[in-house]
């Protein structure tokens, strides 16, 4: 196990993070290269998703007033920031070694580094949707305060999270097709069992709110929202890091598995 | 790669001449009863099953079998075998893209394989940054690539294209790049793939030219990979015999030559 920390470390540092941050920059050019749109796209799906949405809720359901003093669509934004970064890569993290397969079957490379790129390319997204959202915020009025500097943390544990979710479903990825589909279609199960559309601590079976809260996506977009809305500090849900605290530790234990178990075997099936 | 034999007697003369004059010279490629199997399960969905239970019946391919051999600094070795020998497959685990199943693998020095020539590189950065990146993943540093730069971009001889993307390149440009970069690092082991065509016959002719070059210095170590002797002869001076993975024959290259003339 210490074995495998330390490889996949020497195998960052060998790499060197101006080359990782190269192959993330061509990462995220290739996303939106030939489309007329081009850079639009990276907003143009999070607009839509965030108008679908409204519409159905707000105005179908009619239901979402104001939370917290602020209008629904500011909560509904918070919470779903961090949801366009997630739902890129909880499919995105499961094909991610399989994409890059040609950096593992016809050269000698590191592989573990290549969640590590996608990640950082999806977060420069992230930045840009973050400075737009900042922005929106202002608009309304909402004036900067000292919540915000939570958000670098949120942001860390969202990458470090989904790093090792990727490392991890990107080798078992590799193996199966089978594994890459059931991902796909659990994707939307994830976004509806979380705390995005819907606020978990209303729920009232406390079971099934542990279970919530153990999704990962529940802590970082409640987190994103206790920032921007609740204005809470993240020591204020004590079970709610506990809870992704569990979660994290057995994705990371799941990556160093399964790169331990898979790494020499990959090469030969892919 | 279209070779002219000729050109490599002399070559081969002068690192046989250097060789009997030094003595012990280092170890740089060892194989110890290295053997590497392919499970062969009947579905993807049976070899899912497999990652978590012993039970699921699979077929064992063996590529390599219990293979030992030695290769010391400034050999040229010869590997030769027919389609299925585990020839590619050895090659792969000597570069570090495959691994074996049981066994031991030692390599040291820089490797430079001209196989997958097209390999690697990235298709939004220039063919400039690709430069850099491959070499960097070959071990070098900055400054050392920043030296090479402008030989490798006139030997791939592709113009104004270097500054373009990649991807707008034709395979024949990649390759070429390609085969500039594995053969301008100054490799310690090179690594030449018989079967390997690159472009047109002005550009072979440089390409064997290079390899030539290469061969010139006596500290370098080379492994060819080829199913016909001919070719072996020419600047390989030992040479080991494959078949189904399992080595039949080492030792001189004459002699294994004749030896694998008479397995066909």
């Amino acid at each position: 196990m210490i074995e495998t920390v330390k490889q996949i470390y020497e195998e960052h540092r060998s790499l060197g993070w101006v080359r990782i941050y190269r192959l993330a920059k061509s990462d995220l050019i290739r996303l939106y290269r030939g489309a007329a749109l081009g850079w639009a796209w990276a907003l143009v799906k999070p607009i839509m998703t965030l108008f679908v949405f409204y519409f159905g809720i707000r105005i179908g359901l009619r239901h979402g007033g104001e939370v917290n003093g602020m209008p629904y669509f500011l909560w509904q934004l918070a919470g779903f920031l961090p949801w366009f970064y997630m739902r890129r890569l909880i499919p995105g993290g499961a094909g991610c070694i399989r994409k890059y397969n040609h950096l593992v079957t016809k050269m000698k490379f590191p592989v573990s580094t290549i969640p590590t790129f996608l990640n950082i390319s999806e977060l420069m997204v992230h930045l840009a949707l973050l400075a737009l959202t900042l922005i929106t915020f202002a608009c309304f009025g909402c004036k900067p305060d000292l919540y915000l500097l939570q958000i670098p943390l949120y942001m860390f544990l969202m990458v470090i999270s989904f790093t090792s979710w990727s490392l991890f479903a990107g080798m078992l990825g590799a193996m199966s097709k089978d594994f890459l589909n059931l991902i796909k279609s659990l994707s939307t199960a994830i976004f509806w069992m979380s705390g995005i559309i819907y606020d978990v601590n209303e729920i009232h079976n406390k079971y099934l709110r542990f279970v919530l809260k153990l999704n990962p996506v529940t802590f970082i977009s409640s987190g994103y929202r206790d920032v921007f809305i609740y204005k809470k500090w993240i020591i204020e849900d004590k079970v709610g890091i506990i809870c992704y605290l569990i979660t994290l530790v057995a994705t990371i234990l799941g990556a160093i598995w399964a790169y331990k178990r898979l790494r020499k075997e990959i090469p030969d099936v892919l | 790669m279209a070779i002219n034999t000729k050109d490599f007697a002399e070559i081969r003369k002068v690192r046989e001449e250097n060789r009997a004059q030094e003595g012990e010279r280092k170890l740089v490629v060892s194989f110890t009863n290295v053997t590497k199997e392919y499970k062969l399960y009947k579905t993807a969905k049976a070899r899912f099953k497999g990652l978590f239970s012993k039970k699921v019946p699979f077929k064992v391919n063996r590529a390599v079998d219990n293979l030992s051999f030695e290769v010391r600094q400034g050999d040229a070795l010869a590997l030769l075998g027919h389609n299925g020998a585990g020839k590619s497959t050895i090659l792969k685990m000597v570069t570090g893209v495959t691994f074996p199943t049981s066994g031991e693998i030692y390599v040291d020095g820089t490797i430079s394989a001209l196989l997958e020539l097209s390999a690697g590189f990235d298709g939004e950065s220039s063919g400039r940054d690709n430069i850099y990146f491959k070499c960097g993943l070959l071990g070098m540093e900055k400054e050392e690539i920043a030296a090479l730069e402008q030989e490798i971009i006139d030997f791939a001889d592709i113009g104004e294209y270097i500054d373009q993307p990649m991807r707008s390149y034709s395979s024949g440009m990649k390759a070429r790049l390609g085969f500039a970069i594995s053969v301008n690092v100054k490799p310690d082991i090179l690594i030449v793939d018989e079967a390997l065509s690159v472009g047109d016959k002005k550009f072979r002719k440089k390409c064997t030219a290079k390899v030539k070059e290469i061969m010139a210095n006596k500290d370098v170590t080379l492994l060819f990979v080829t199913h016909a002797s001919e070719t072996a002869k020419a600047f390989c001076e030992r040479a080991i015999v494959l078949e189904k993975g399992r080595k039949l024959f080492e030792g001189d290259i004459d002699e294994a030559i004749e030896f694998y003339e008479g397995t066909q």
